[in-house]
């Protein structure tokens, strides 16, 4: 037992290291586009005006201040390290001063839910027919199934997601093509909202569910064709056990600590948004943020969704580093 | 046991996949609200798209929230608006004046005669405290969005009774009341006894704003996608009130998604009006839909907005000081390869410094065509004449075959849809005017004059502008086949910091934008005085992207800065800068940016059309809020 604290110790400390540098270079990253976020300010408040050329100066002067983008880059580093550990990323720069927690906070809502369903109904429906694919190997429905994936698994994601979009919003005119919920629906646990919500969603949670499927079925078929060749499942089936006690208690439980793995890295990137996704069905989410966030040069609303993001992919490895020893007696920790 | 499990499972996932069926609405792909009657609901593209801050209203804090949303064109008022196109009454309205700016003899100070009756939503009547308010409050605030340009003009203003506002300016200036006159937008006027409450007018959210237009705020979606305004009970004393009811009780700004989409939901009759689409998209909805209208009935079917995207230079780069190396780069320049590449040829060209839209096609293009056809250059070996008054022509019959009888017959047809004449493709002439300038043709590659490859960059946006993208990759394209070392680069959201920093040889944009309907150039020209020029590698105010000073260029502006708005001189001054702009060629014209909204028919009629062209169809201008009393439920 010993062992495995001073495992979590070290596995902390590098959880801290990999958050701090990942934190860091986002920052740098940022930092270091040459978009700036007054001048787009700028830029889109005089755009069609008539506002006189030396007005813009003072204006440039007086947004500078406004945003706090004045001090060196030192102070400003400073400053950023602050923020973050009281967990306050600021305003938004192109949406000041809506602080920038409030826009992740309402676009990850969105974001979590489509994402987190479609990606544990992916890996669920993956894992699930892979498996049986892997046992069942002479079975023609799962050999169809395959097929299926295999041909599925290659396809660019927005090609399907385009297909889905012109057949059931043009052709067969029965799915919102747009947004989260219909219009003037209050966001309140209503009947009709809930409906709304679920209505909308259907067409981007398909399409990611779709992919998905075909990746996880591909890699449970893989995992589990070796597992079946084992001795101790050759064994267990010589010695008559029941084949859904062989497939559920020998071959799933060790083919899928991969799998777990998988999920948990993507459940944990659910934090940068299915940007693909947002854009094409119009979803409001964080990837739609995060674009919008990069070309407005919003240096603040950019590295919140990141560090947020960050923090989402880590933690997610960080659970499953921690719980393998416990799960699975074939990892050791010194 | 294990394929009765497994059956079972396809069972359970039939009716997962069957779900979808059972939830959806047939017939309804968008879902618009069920407690507003389409047939009383106007649906219109907000190209903002899907706003961050949706909830914020105060538009004369920077960065907050929407302004397309609805906010300035039926919620927001001001003293005058100015319609690119004719206008219901006319080009110039008094909005909420009730006459014409009044200047003194030295144009320094105005005063402003309001108009009586007019009432916020809350109630409270709009008086002259509300207008010194908008100014003393911005003044105030450094942050705020009209801050800097009315602190810069601004001496003082009083209300020396309820109807009547004096502006006492810092110095002389025939052109201030520019800032209160809508094209696209201006100086909203705010509601002062609502915020003469707030502590910081920068920070309020101005939600629910009270309305001085039309419509009141009905609901908007908190993730920025909708947002719906409702016809005021007592629009009779709004300033719209006097040009009738408004048709649509219900208007809707929504975020209809990328391209493709707005298509779709257009075809599918959820989208009344789509502010923009690409050529292509509107090609599709004038095959597949008979109820779908744009500006022109056919062919080139968008609307010219008073802009012109041109090719700019940075003059301030050693290359392009000399206008014989900016003319030979004109004289390369196929504009018929350019429209098509652009425009699919549904462009309206521009040999001039003016876009071909709007008054100016009468003011300008027309009485200039006998001075273009006899202007000279000289190649430095021979004159020429390089104007060639058949292009728009040219493009129309190269259209013909394809296109059939969408393209018109009638010259003056033709003239107003594809343009009058452009310069002539002329490879010889720029050879010669490029040797004159002291550059080198070596084994087919030009070299500048110290010997180095001459390498032309031109700037684009990529796919956030892509109709002013491809017409960049043409003229590299043609440029590339010269001898020039020609490249495209992108600077997709990069554009507006590299544009103001300089940090560019030339790129496709528009430092030309004009009023449309009335034919003064002050709204850009004034920027582009030698004062404003900044030194390289500083950051350039807007318009003057080019940074080109001419001592006669600040002659023009000087003199127009000292002659009334309407005073016929100023077009005469206009047309000095046009001939000023033909000989130095600091910009090369392309053509006016067109802009392709359409508009469904199928519950509203009455859109502004090129037959009817009673405002800017384009439905994020202030202007559009014109159209509203004009349309009428279909059927």
């Amino acid at each position: 037992m010993s062992g495995y604290v001073a495992y979590v110790g070290r596995r902390l400390a590098q959880f801290v290291l990999v958050v701090f540098i990942g934190i860091n270079l986002a920052y740098v990253i940022t930092h270091a586009t040459p978009i700036d976020p007054v001048e787009q300010s700028i830029s889109a408040v005089t755009y069609y005006g008539n506002t006189a050329p030396d007005a813009i100066e003072q204006m440039r002067t007086s947004l500078r201040e406004l945003y706090g983008l004045g001090g060196s880059p030192v102070e400003q580093y400073l400053a950023f390290w602050k923020r973050i550990l009281r967990a306050d990323f600021g305003p938004s720069l192109s949406a000041f001063p809506t602080p920038v927690s409030t826009l992740i906070g309402r676009a990850l809502t969105w974001t979590a839910g489509l994402l987190a369903v479609s990606t544990i109904v992916a890996w669920g429906l993956g894992s699930l027919l892979g498996g049986l694919a892997g046992y069942y190997q002479n079975s023609r429905g799962l050999k169809l199934m395959g097929v299926i994936a295999m041909g599925l698994h290659p396809i660019p994601y927005y090609i399907l997601a385009l297909v889905l979009l012109i057949v059931f919003g043009f052709l067969w005119p029965v799915l919102p093509i747009s947004g989260g919920s219909a219009m003037n629906l209050p966001q309140t646990l209503t009947f009709d909202f809930v409906t709304s919500v679920l209505q909308h969603a259907i067409l981007p949670a398909l399409s990611l569910i779709l992919i998905g499927v075909g990746s996880w079925f591909l890699g449970m078929r893989a995992l589990v064709s070796n597992v079946v060749t084992e001795d101790y499942v050759v064994y267990a089936e010589l010695a008559g056990v029941r084949p859904w006690r062989v497939l559920s208690m020998y071959v799933m439980r060790n083919a899928l600590p991969p799998q777990l793995t998988g999920l948990a890295i993507s459940l944990g990137g659910i934090f940068n948004g299915a940007v693909i996704t947002e854009k094409v069905f119009g979803y409001p989410g964080v990837g739609s943020l995060l674009v919008d966030a990069v070309y407005a040069g919003d240096y603040g609303l950019v590295l919140g969704v990141t560090t947020v993001s960050i923090l989402g992919v880590s933690v997610g490895v960080l659970v499953i580093d921690l719980l393998y020893p416990l799960l699975d007696p074939r990892v050791k920790v010194h | 046991m294990m394929m009765r499990c497994f059956r079972a499972f396809l069972l359970v996932a039939w009716a997962f996949a069957a779900l979808p069926f059972l939830l959806a609405n047939s017939g309804s792909a968008q879902g618009t609200s069920k407690n507003i009657p389409r047939k009383e609901l106007l649906i219109l593209e907000n190209p903002e798209g899907t706003v961050k801050n949706a909830g914020w209203f105060n538009i004369w804090a920077i960065n907050a929230g929407s302004q397309s949303n609805g906010l300035q064109q039926v919620a927001l008022d001001t003293l005058w608006y100015i319609d690119p196109e004719r206008g219901l009454d006319g080009v110039w309205d008094n909005s909420l004046a009730a006459d014409k700016p009044q200047y003194n003899a030295d144009f320094t100070e105005m005063t402003v005669k309001l108009r009586k009756g007019i009432f916020w939503s809350d109630g409270v009547e709009f008086t002259a405290d509300d207008v010194v308010s908008t100014v003393t409050t911005q003044i105030k605030h450094p942050g705020m969005r009209f801050s800097a340009v009315l602190a810069s003009n601004v001496a003082s203003v009083e209300a020396p009774d309820a109807y009547t506002v004096v502006f006492k300016l810092k110095k002389p200036n025939s052109r201030f009341h520019a800032n209160f006159t809508v094209r696209w937008g201006a100086v909203w006027i705010l509601p002062k006894h609502v915020f003469d409450k707030v502590e910081d007018p920068a920070k309020f959210d101005f939600n629910k704003p009270v309305s001085l237009g039309a419509y009141v705020l009905n609901s908007y979606d908190p993730d920025g996608k909708w947002y719906i305004w409702q016809l005021r009970d007592d629009w009779q004393r709004t300033t719209l009130g006097r040009y009738g009811k408004p048709g649509p009780k219900y208007l809707a700004y929504i975020d209809p998604g990328p391209p493709d989409k707005r298509v779709i939901a257009q075809l599918n009759h959820e989208l009344d009006v789509i502010h923009d689409i690409a050529p292509e998209g509107m090609f599709a909805l004038a095959k597949q839909s008979k109820v779908t209208r744009a500006w022109f009935k056919g062919f080139p079917y968008g609307h010219p907005d008073p802009t012109l995207p041109a090719v700019i230079f940075n003059t301030q780069n050693e290359l392009f000081k000399n206008p014989d190396v900016r003319w030979a780069l004109a004289l390369l320049i196929d504009i018929k390869a350019v429209s098509m590449a652009a425009y699919r040829g549904a462009a309206t060209i521009s040999a001039i410094g003016v876009p071909p839209t709007g008054a100016h096609p009468a003011t300008y293009h027309q009485p200039m065509e006998e001075w273009l056809k006899g202007f000279e250059i000289d190649t430095g070996k021979r004159k020429i004449k390089p104007y060639d008054p058949t292009i728009g022509r040219q493009i129309a019959e190269m259209l013909r075959p394809s296109m059939g009888e969408q393209i018109p017959s009638d010259p003056a047809e033709i003239a107003r849809a594809f343009g009058m004449g452009w310069w002539k493709v002329d490879p010889q002439a720029a050879q010669e005017l490029l040797e004159k300038a002291g550059f080198t043709k070596r084994g087919g590659a030009w070299t500048t004059p110290d010997g180095k490859p001459f390498t032309v960059r031109v700037m684009v946006e990529g796919d956030l502008r892509p109709v002013m993208t491809r017409a960049g990759t043409m003229i590299v394209q043609l440029w590339k086949q010269a001898g020039i070392d020609a490249r495209i680069d992108v600077a997709q959201g990069m554009l507006p910091t590299r544009r103001a920093a300089g940090d560019f040889d030339t790129f496709i944009g528009w430092s030309v934008e004009t009023w449309g309907g009335h034919p003064d150039l002050s709204y850009f020209l004034d920027s582009w005085h030698s004062q404003f020029v900044a030194e390289p590698g500083k950051s350039q105010p807007l318009r003057n992207w080019q940074r080109w000073s001419n001592p006669a260029l600040d002659k023009i502006i000087e003199s127009i800065r000292m002659v009334g708005f309407d005073d016929p001189k100023s077009i005469e001054l206009g047309k000095d800068y046009i001939k000023l702009a033909v000989k130095e060629m600091p910009t090369i014209p392309l053509m006016a940016y067109n802009v392709f909204t359409a508009m469904d028919q199928t519950y509203w009629t009455g859109f502004p059309t090129s037959e009817n062209p009673y405002t800017n169809p384009v439905p994020n201008w202030g202007n559009s809020r014109y159209m509203l009393v004009k349309l009428k439920p279909a059927g």
